[in-house]
């Protein structure tokens, strides 16, 4: 098991380069200056977080989604701070506060996530109807919780700092996108549960007939999904100093053309967790190039839709069989 | 073979970019005015004034921006990036107020001059321009009531929600006024439609069958008196109930025709836009906003400056614009 560089990564590490290139030709060196880079960095999390997980339940096959990513980021937030603000004060102990929140948080991202793995798991359901109707049901939870209106976090250090603030450069929001990132390749790629995964995700049924666990695979990995979901709810909370129910709406789809894009198979057994990061990075770029340069955003949306018919088209599109077609 | 399809593509994203458009360097400042969404009609109207006031004043380039979708995230996303280009000064419609406080800090610590529009409990901002004081809009919309129901009846009020701060201050204004009338009982206050037309309407139905003898109708949100024109119109009661509120001539035209909406007011999101863009220029050449000032607007000729939220100033005009059947087609939004 070595490194490979397929032609989903080389691709998308060329996109990647060639929008920086882009950037500096078109917008000069203002795009490529540290701050921006930065800038650009720190927006990068909230979606990259839940496009990994999107890309988790893909991978399970079976049409596995999960819509409910953005609504469960958005109840942890609003669901830990109305539970921490009683017991700690931000302004005596900020410290104390933020990682009281982040444990609150990510515990709401664990049980929501059980409650999806059972769902689909346990009693079977579609995934895609079964998170639609857990997505309702957070998002319900989180509007009644605060009456629908925004929940300030008021100004608390050290997760201001965890939200805007660079550490040797790099956003730290960053950094820890960057972690997860990494230990959940690690864990796809060398343990028997990333084998699992994907052999269930290509073949349930060979996969039932080897022995694979299925149900504790499947609600395994949509656990893992609440709790990418929290971590983006942490940081959404931390970058707006603020919680809201329907903060982010516009994310479900994104966040499932960033893994589409990535090149997971939609069908399931597929996904690179390298090729999801480099994806979010390319698409937050354009974006960010994009308004540099004030295109309008409805032309971003086709341009979305543009790229996405693009990848997909070259992951089908294998020049060499086409050349051996053409010769018989 | 992947090597030249990789520089294929190279070329094609890059090509792409460049026919996308060509940039210029603008060494004059330029003021971004960020609204909630692209495309509704109000901030179509908007960027009219946006566009104005660059066409008047040469020395600034002005433009106007917003997400395809309404969302915060969104939002917030645009003003990041105009941040990290480093414009000279942002004008905002926020979606969500707090969402952006850390965007704007971090836009002010840039030294870019933040100017906000309809969000009066907005800390990181210089100037926060309000189209007039809420309670007092409140208020007007219950003195027409109170006069076309003879002063005397059972009257009620809609918001799009109870978490919309203004909404909720012009209901409360229109209450505090209508205690001036005695004879006046206000009935199931603060309906929430949540900013849809359908649900005012499914409300003002049943407040009509609860309360056959129902008179008066206050708006909240812009769509309310759609809807509840449209309940008072099926129940044939166009001549015996007042229905005012704030809403849009184009939508409620029809309404305003067949006596169902008796007449509605607004804000022209046109002069908001253009005064946002005249208060960003004042801030970026230093000059002070005094109180009681003519900003040459009709309705903001002499305005009130009191203190902000935070360290800005909340800037105050008496913008309404009343209009009824007579003269709802002048204005074309």
């Amino acid at each position: 098991m070595q490194f490979r560089v397929d032609r989903q990564l080389g691709f998308l590490a060329t996109v990647n380069i060639a929008v920086l290139v882009g950037g500096g030709v078109l917008v000069g060196a203002s795009f490529l200056d540290i701050y921006n880079l930065q800038s650009m960095a720190s927006q990068v999390p909230e979606l990259g977080l839940l496009a990994l997980g999107v890309m988790l339940a893909m991978m399970s096959g079976n049409g596995g989604i999960d819509l409910s990513g953005i609504a469960l980021a958005n109840l942890s937030g609003v669901f830990a701070y109305i539970v921490v603000r009683d017991h700690v004060s931000a302004d005596d102990t900020p410290l104390l506060f933020s990682w009281a929140f982040a444990g609150v948080a990510l515990l709401v991202g664990l049980a929501g996530g059980m409650l999806n793995g059972l769902l689909v798991a346990r009693a079977g359901l579609t995934p895609i109807i079964a998170t639609l109707g857990t997505q309702l049901f957070f998002t319900g939870l989180a509007v009644a919780l605060t009456n629908g209106s925004a929940v300030s976090l008021g100004y608390v250090e050290p997760l201001d700092n965890f939200g805007n603030t660079p550490m040797l450069g790099v956003p730290q929001c960053f950094a820890l996108f960057l972690a997860v990132a990494l230990v959940l390749g690690v864990v796809l790629r060398f343990s028997p549960f990333g084998l699992r995964l994907r052999l269930l995700g290509s073949n349930a049924k060979a996969a039932r007939f080897a022995g694979i666990p299925e149900k504790r695979i499947l609600f395994l990995t949509y656990t893992a999904c609440g709790v990418l979901a929290s971590v983006a709810g942490i940081v959404i909370a931390a970058r707006s100093s603020s919680v809201k129910w329907d903060y982010g709406s516009s994310y479900v789809l994104i966040a499932i053309l960033i893994a589409v894009m990535a090149g997971v198979r939609p069908e399931g057994g597929y996904g690179r967790v390298i090729c999801v990061v480099l994806s979010a990075t390319a698409l937050q770029m354009l974006s960010s190039l994009f308004n540099f340069m004030d295109i309008s955003n409805f032309f971003r949306d086709l341009a979305w839709g543009v790229l996405l018919l693009a990848f997909l088209a070259q992951s089908q599109f294998d020049p060499r069989a086409w050349f051996k077609a053409l010769r018989r | 073979m992947t090597i030249i399809r990789k520089f294929a593509a190279c070329a094609v994203a890059l090509g792409a970019l460049g026919t996308a458009t060509a940039v210029i360097a603008e060494e004059k400042p330029t003021i971004v005015t960020v609204v909630k969404v692209t495309g509704e009609n109000w901030f179509t109207r908007m960027e009219e004034g946006v566009v104005a006031y660059g066409k008047d004043n040469a020395g600034v380039v002005t433009s106007q921006i917003g997400p395809a979708k309404a969302d915060a995230a969104q939002q917030a996303r645009l003003i990041e990036d105009l941040v990290a280009k480093k414009v000279s000064a942002i004008a905002v419609v926020p979606m969500d107020a707090s969402a952006l406080e850390g965007v704007l800090k971090r836009a002010a610590q840039r030294g870019i001059k933040v100017i906000t529009h309809e969000a009066d409990s907005m800390k990181n901002t210089m100037v926060d321009i309000e189209a007039f004081d809420n309670k007092v809009f409140g208020a007007r919309f219950n003195e027409k009531i109170a006069e076309c129901m003879g002063k005397s009846g059972k009257w009620t009020s809609f918001v799009g929600s109870l978490g919309s701060l203004t909404h909720v201050q012009w209901a409360d204004g229109g209450a505090e006024n209508a205690q001036k009338y005695p004879e006046m009982e206000l009935v199931s206050e603060k309906n929430e439609s949540f900013n849809d037309a359908n649900k005012a309407y499914e409300k003002a139905r049943e407040i009509l069958r609860k309360y056959p003898d129902i008179k008066g109708f206050q708006g909240g949100s812009a769509v309310d008196v759609i809807g509840i024109g449209r309940a008072v119109e099926e129940a044939g009661l166009q001549d015996k109930t007042c229905v005012f509120g704030i809403g849009l001539p184009k939508d409620t035209g029809s309404y305003l025709e067949s006596g169902a909406v008796d007449g509605i007011s607004f804000w022209d999101p046109k002069d908001a836009g253009f005064v946002m863009n005249k208060v960003a220029d004042m801030v970026l050449k230093g000059e002070e906003i005094k109180d009681g000032m003519d900003l040459g607007v009709p309705g903001y000729e002499k305005v009130s400056v009191k203190k902000g939220a935070g360290e800005g100033v909340i800037l105050v005009g008496q913008a309404w614009v009343d209009v009824n059947k007579s003269n709802y087609s002048q204005y074309p939004f």
